[in-house]
């Protein structure tokens, strides 16, 4: 996904990737990286978790403002299941 | 199918549901996976305000049309081709073709795997400007197939997502 990622950027457009395994975000290295310890293939969050999925896609589109170093990559640190999530409000950016 | 065939997707998909739930596993693949390393990284800054920006998703994790072809799981080494998703489709029109993760959760909320619901509430909230075609891959691609996803499908895409005048994209892995 990070070679997605790269082509897309080189091509003149911002990204930003989720990531579950920052041993492989380090060698490929996605110019934008959001980095959750969660299970595979819930990369937004648990189904119907409508708080949790927006929180996550509000954290992401922040980092592609926030990120100013190439290749960072940036850990909310949300715990899987035991976290209380709030639907986001404001999504005036940057 | 071959019945050689249908017993490696078996395994292969017993496989993927340990990964998907011993994160332990998932992390030791992670560590010993032979991936590429680059030391430059394109970098393009954002400049204009997010309610201003046509924004596309993007995900390896094996969605595409119930019309379109499936991903070939016969190959072991991966599919890099890839499918356009148009923003307005809706989440029944989509089905995951991915042997090598558990999708069970994202097939009852294709939300948590590729948001297009909830941006295209973001968008009709004028938080985003406009949600653009969508595209979405099969992770999972190794040698030689590496290749014709760097050197094909990964710059059509970027190609497709410049002329639909794009300004950012969201990336959600498997």
């Amino acid at each position: 996904m990070g070679l997605i990622a790269r082509a897309i950027e080189a091509a003149g457009i911002a990204t930003v990737s989720m990531i579950g395994l920052r041993e492989i975000a380090e060698r490929v290295r996605p110019p934008r990286a959001v980095h959750l310890r969660w299970p595979f293939g819930h990369p937004l969050g648990e189904p119907f978790r409508r708080a949790q999925q927006l929180s996550v896609i509000h954290y992401a589109l922040h980092a592609l403002y926030a990120i100013e170093e190439p290749g960072s990559i940036v850990e909310p640190g949300w715990a899987w299941r035991r976290q209380t999530y709030a639907e986001p409000v404001d999504w005036s950016m940057p | 199918m071959p019945d050689g065939n249908r017993l490696r997707r078996r395994v292969d998909r017993l496989i993927g549901r340990l990964y998907s739930h011993i994160p332990a596993l998932g992390r030791r693949w992670g560590r010993r996976f032979d991936a590429l390393s680059f030391a430059e990284i394109p970098f393009t800054r954002l400049r204009k305000p997010l309610r201003e920006c046509r924004v596309a998703l993007i995900t390896t994790g094996g969605v595409h049309l119930r019309a379109q072809p499936a991903y070939d799981m016969a190959d072991s080494r991966g599919d890099p081709s890839f499918r356009a998703i148009p923003a307005g489709t809706p989440a029944s029109d989509l089905t995951i073709t991915h042997d090598y993760y558990d999708h069970t959760d994202a097939e009852r909320d294709l939300n948590i795997l590729f948001p297009l619901e909830l941006f295209r509430e973001l968008r009709a909230a004028g938080k985003i400007g406009a949600l653009a075609t969508c595209y979405s891959f099969m992770g999972h691609i190794e040698p030689p197939h590496v290749e014709a996803l760097l050197r094909v499908s990964a710059p059509r895409v970027a190609a497709m997502l410049k002329q639909e005048q794009v300004d950012a994209v969201l990336l959600t892995p498997a």
